[in-house]
């Protein structure tokens, strides 16, 4: 799937609307210089994205005993087949 | 067979249908399960609380949401519950230190950390450990918003939380979570 575009005036706008600032407001002014310089920020974002995918792919079996288990627990293990 | 025709069986009493649906989202539940508690054992006692609820309930399942939000409502309400028995524990509170969280502590450069892989065990460990000390309400707002993918709106929804509340806890879950890990790396 390709990731959708989204421009340095699109980021600014959505920090500035959650802050309820104006666009144009010294605020975001502010904002978008320090964006455009902070290597900080940048790691951050980096580094928060990173965490999310971590625990994303970090799954585990299920493995077939518990599977059994729960089947009967339910009275469901003659509906297998 | 589609998932809306298996739900209308399984309401109406037909066991093979039912067989099915706990079939389609048994390693999804399991796996959220475990993801909150970090333990197997509880993970596969959650997921059978879980499908005994969905047996006992489905017929009020109203088919005005999808089935898998009103699965995650009631694995959650049990995560929860299990949560709920160990009072005594400990967790960092997170509540009130919102500057300390993004002080410009020395960070790691993660690219140059050997496991990288989920398959590692360190990296578990580290995931684990982080994880852990985050407060049972603080850990299903991040899962299920960042990690399971949904909505600010439907995690507010299913957690039975405020959209203000959920992005407040996500924010300072995610930054939580990343500055235990960058701590770790420190070591």
């Amino acid at each position: 799937m390709k990731k959708e575009e989204i421009s340095c005036k699109e980021v600014i706008h959505h920090i500035c609307e959650s802050l309820g600032e104006d666009l144009n407001s010294e605020k975001c002014i502010a904002i978008k210089s320090h964006l455009d310089e902070c290597a900080n920020c940048k790691n951050y974002f980096q580094t928060v994205e990173v965490t999310i995918d971590w625990y994303k792919k970090y799954n585990i079996e299920l493995p077939d005993e518990a599977h059994n288990r729960l089947m009967s627990l339910l009275k469901l293990n003659d509906q297998e087949k | 067979m589609d998932e809306i025709k298996i739900i209308e069986l399984a309401k109406s009493g037909d066991r093979k249908a039912m067989a099915s649906l706990v079939k389609m989202y048994e390693k999804t539940v399991y796996n959220f399960a475990f993801k909150i508690c970090r333990d197997r054992d509880k993970a596969e006692n959650i997921m059978q609380e879980t499908f005994l609820s969905v047996v006992k309930s489905l017929h009020q399942f109203d088919g005005n949401s999808k089935l898998s939000t009103w699965l995650y409502r009631i694995v959650t309400n049990h995560c929860l519950m299990e949560a709920r028995k160990f009072k005594n524990r400990h967790f960092v509170s997170i509540d009130d230190d919102e500057d300390g969280m993004y002080e410009n502590k020395q960070v790691v450069d993660w690219s140059s950390v050997p496991y990288k892989s989920t398959e590692n065990i360190e990296l578990r460990k580290i995931l684990d450990e982080a994880i852990s000390k985050l407060s049972p309400e603080y850990r299903m707002v991040f899962l299920l918003r960042d990690v399971e993918e949904f909505s600010t709106e439907e995690t507010a929804k299913i957690a039975e939380l405020s959209v203000p509340a959920v992005k407040s806890r996500l924010h300072r879950a995610r930054a939580f979570l990343r500055n235990e890990i960058n701590e770790a790396f420190r070591k």
